[in-house]
């Protein structure tokens, strides 16, 4: 991982979009980032997408996503769109590395939308219920 | 043409003082906001100077020629200003300011016009978020105490109202030449009652992602002509309003000074070749997107003058667009090139 490898997947994840789409959107911004709890990932934050353009192309996008976070070294285990709450803005799609304490937050979570601003794309489900380092 | 120049600033003394030093010839006014924790303003706010901090500075702006002008242009102050606390605290505040060698104060409740044009020597100016926007609204403001009104940039291109605003009052008027806000946009009120209270007293709302802008930029970035109707003055163009006004007020208090100083040469020059989303204070974001050159829309403003802005009977801003709006790819890397926004879009 270096910067211009960070450069790239935005100029690349952005292209990817506007093709799928046929207009315009920026990725404003594309940052690696690291919580006190351990977990870990990816955020595009975004700028001209919508929920339904997620909907509708998700599909098309996940494998690009997929692809995009294994050549950043990020296991795409977990990825979901950010809302602004109440409306159809996509404020940023998240690639998330969960680590034991928040994983079974999203992993026992039903349907798409476990909270009014998150839109689970892909989630893999673990075996047992994490590990006991986080556990109490 | 000879002009008077209000030039925003972050409100710290370091910018001023760079300000100043590369051009302080050109500037007639700076302007800053105020301490949010008294009231607040319609922008977000990257300080919050205190009475002494504005103290220094006002003086030092004085020293070498150049006016000082407070914003306090709160759009909604929760009805706290009309109580006895809220009115003795205001005024505390205000009196403060005015103790400070404040110029002008530029707020958007028309209680506060009242008050300071009764109460202080600064002289009040009525804040573009006032949103006068015909004679009848410009004299009422003219009868409260207004010494000054920022017109509302959507009439920028309306030379008739213009006009007869002009006529209606003896105020000066001043006129906002950079702002990309949407033209109409429906987000106005409720954005800068939000930000009120952002950047305003506490409590403070505490949100994670701004609905307004996300909406705002998006619907731009979908429609770029919306980025072409939105109302800001080229600065070739500012000669037109000779008969209106000579004083132009320059956007952009959140923005580095090297960036404002780029938008006050071409303001003074009266000429700018680049990029015109580098000289728009709004949507900052969207100059890694799109390029428009300025110089492409030279003469366009002989149209505007005349237009009715009733777009779906036009298409001359939409042709504009299709021509003129180039696109960024591969932003940031070797490949970085800019395509023809036309070309690309599905929808365009």
């Amino acid at each position: 991982m270096n910067a211009e490898k960070l450069l790239q997947a935005r100029a690349d994840l952005e292209n990817n979009l506007r093709a799928l789409l046929g207009r315009a959107v920026l990725v404003i911004e594309l940052d690696l980032f690291a919580l006190p709890c351990g977990c870990n990932g990816i955020t595009a934050n975004m700028r001209g997408l919508e929920l339904d353009d997620v909907e509708v192309f998700e599909e098309q996008m996940l494998p690009y996503f997929k692809k995009m976070a294994a050549s950043l070294d990020i296991p795409p285990s977990f990825i979901f769109a950010r809302l602004v709450p109440g409306s159809s803005v996509v404020a940023a799609i998240n690639w998330r590395v969960l680590c034991d304490r928040c994983y079974p937050e999203f992993a026992r979570a039903r349907g798409k939308k476990p909270r009014p601003d998150i839109y689970i794309m892909h989630i893999e489900r673990r075996e047992g219920r994490g590990s006991e380092k986080r556990k109490g | 043409m000879k002009k008077k120049l209000y030039v925003p600033y972050p409100g710290h003394f370091d910018g001023l003082k760079e300000l100043i030093s590369e051009a302080g010839k050109d500037i007639y006014s700076v302007y800053m906001a105020g301490s949010p924790d008294y009231i607040g303003t319609g922008r977000s706010n990257l300080s919050a100077p205190q009475i002494e901090d504005i103290r220094e500075q006002t003086e030092y702006a004085h020293k070498h020629g150049v006016k000082m002008e407070i914003v306090l242009n709160s759009t909604c102050m929760g009805g706290r200003q009309l109580t006895p606390e809220g009115f003795n605290l205001n005024h505390w505040y205000l009196e403060k300011l005015d103790e400070c060698g404040i110029d002008t104060i530029v707020v958007a409740d028309p209680y506060l016009v009242e008050t300071i044009a009764r109460d202080f020597d600064m002289r009040v100016v009525v804040s573009v978020l006032s949103f006068v926007s015909s004679p009848q609204k410009a004299e009422l403001y003219e009868e409260l105490g207004a010494s000054s009104i920022v017109l509302d940039p959507d009439e920028n291109r309306h030379f008739e109202v213009l006009h007869a605003i002009r006529d209606a009052v003896d105020c000066e008027l001043k006129l906002l030449v950079n702002e990309g806000c949407l033209y109409q946009g429906p987000f106005r009120y409720a954005h800068f009652n939000f930000f009120s209270h952002a950047f305003g007293p506490p409590p403070r709302p505490n949100v994670l992602d701004d609905y307004y802008h996300h909406k705002c930029i998006s619907m731009r970035i979908k429609n770029p002509e919306l980025i072409i109707t939105s109302p800001w003055i080229r600065p070739e163009d500012i000669r037109e309003y000779a008969e209106i006004t000579d004083v132009f007020k320059i956007g952009g208090r959140t923005h580095y000074i090297n960036w404002v100083l780029n938008c006050l040469r071409a303001y003074t020059e009266e000429t700018y070749d680049g990029n015109l989303m580098n000289i728009l204070d709004c949507p900052k974001e969207l100059r890694d997107l799109f390029y428009i050159s300025n110089r492409d829309l030279d003469g366009v403003i002989d149209h505007w003058k005349e237009c009715p802005m009733i777009c779906n009977n036009c298409g001359f801003c939409k042709e504009l667009t299709d021509k003129f709006v180039y696109m960024y790819t591969g932003g940031g890397t070797e490949n970085e090139a800019l395509t023809q926004w036309s070309k690309m879009a599905v929808c365009a």
